[in-house]
């Protein structure tokens, strides 16, 4: 409390105080119904609780079934593409495993396609997932493509046909009669 | 007690289940059934020895979009599943996924278990080399040169601490060298030898960087 440097408060402040301090005087009929008005609305709460808990139990249950909805009609949207075909996919085994994604630049040189995609093990083989463009010269079809780290099997889908790299190391053997080409994908 | 998180996760593990999937793994509907189940014990197996999972499901997608049948895409991932255990026990338990998937590869190409080692030997500065050598050798003998002839050629330059650019330039010029009419094997022979030349001027920092 501020003081005059000699110990004393001053004159107004100390009024306040006083005033602050007096008991206000309410007649008792009044004070009986606050009090009885207090207690209406504690028993009126405790009332409630019980359905709000009973509706958060719901909620909890429904939020559960709609993102477990949610979460499978995503995984099905996102690993599989239109069409008669379906392809597969995996989740990461280990989420917590975060690898840094570096650019990769793709091209192939296809003057009269009409449609030219990319698919390998980075996209689960889906010819819709990464549509290439066609550079400005007409001829040739890019795309860039961030990867994590690794060496990846992959091949172009131009206008329906899938065809390996000519560019680009080939794999061994050709388990389904059209060979792969492979790129390995590093950090400087 | 929350009880949301419960009800999600027993959800998604009863649809698992329902679909005859393994968890995490999501397969194509255009797979029979008994197809789809050959694959899942597969997948399944792979998992409990500690082998990647994620090339047999690439494998299996692969397939499904070259329009191979039930059959042909499980001889695959078959065949895929035991190289990949083989290459593993070859370099010594490897976990790193290139080196095992290249080495996989290699396997399939016709290169054996004991050049693969005598491989892993000559590059002991690193994986990452071994890596490249195994993608080199496996395009060379794609390219119809012989596999001793391509493994032993793969394996000098690797013992002069060839790296990538080394590997890369070798693949295009033997491939510069076949179509202009030079048999597999001469364009390989006369290319290495070039190669090796080289390395053998070449100080070693301007090779590759050890990284074992």
């Amino acid at each position: 409390m501020p003081d005059d440097g000699q110990g004393r408060v001053p004159p107004a402040l100390e009024r306040a105080v006083e005033l602050l301090r007096e008991e206000e005087v309410v007649s008792p009929a009044w004070r009986a119904a606050v009090l009885g008005a207090v207690e209406r609305d504690a028993d009126s709460r405790d009332l409630e609780l019980r359905p709000r808990r009973f509706v958060a139990l719901r909620t909890a249950i429904a939020a559960g079934i709609v993102c477990a909805a949610a979460g499978s009609a995503a995984t099905l949207a996102v690993f599989r593409w239109p069409g008669t075909v379906a392809t597969v996919a995996i989740t990461p085994q280990n989420p917590t495993q975060v690898s840094t994604l570096l650019p990769v630049h793709f091209s192939v040189v296809a003057p009269s396609a009409a449609s030219v995609s990319i698919v390998g093990d980075f996209n689960h083989w889906s010819p819709t997932a990464l549509p290439m463009k066609r550079s400005v010269d007409g001829r040739t079809w890019e795309i860039d493509v961030k990867l994590p780290e690794g060496r990846y099997n992959y091949a172009y889908v131009v206008d329906g046909q899938i065809a390996r790299d000519p560019s680009a190391p080939q794999t061994g053997g050709d388990d389904f009669g059209v060979p792969n080409s492979v790129v390995m994908v590093r950090g400087t | 007690m929350k009880i949301g998180p419960i009800v999600v996760t027993a959800l998604v593990a009863s649809a698992s289940a329902a679909r005859g999937q393994s968890p995490g793994v999501v397969l194509p509907e255009r797979l029979a059934p008994a197809t789809r189940s050959a694959i899942l014990r597969l997948i399944d197996s792979a998992r409990t020895v500690g082998l990647p999972v994620a090339p047999l499901v690439d494998k299996t997608a692969e397939g499904v979009l070259k329009g191979a049948d039930d059959q042909r895409i499980l001889r695959a991932v078959q065949s895929l599943t035991r190289e990949l255990g083989d290459a593993r026990g070859a370099l010594g338990g490897t976990t790193d996924l290139a080196l095992l998937g290249a080495a996989a590869n290699a396997l399939h190409a016709g290169v054996s278990a004991d050049e693969l080692r005598r491989l892993q030997r000559a590059s002991a500065a690193g994986s990452d080399a071994l890596t490249s050598a195994l993608v080199t050798l496996v395009d060379l003998v794609a390219k119809r040169v012989p596999v001793s002839s391509a493994t032993s050629s793969i394996q000098d330059m690797l013992g002069r601490r060839a790296g990538d650019r080394q590997f890369a330039a070798l693949r295009a010029e033997v491939e510069q060298d076949i179509s202009a009419g030079l048999s597999p094997d001469a364009a390989l022979k006369a290319r290495v030898g070039l190669q090796l030349r080289a390395l053998d001027a070449a100080p070693l920092d301007a090779r590759r960087p050890p990284t074992g």
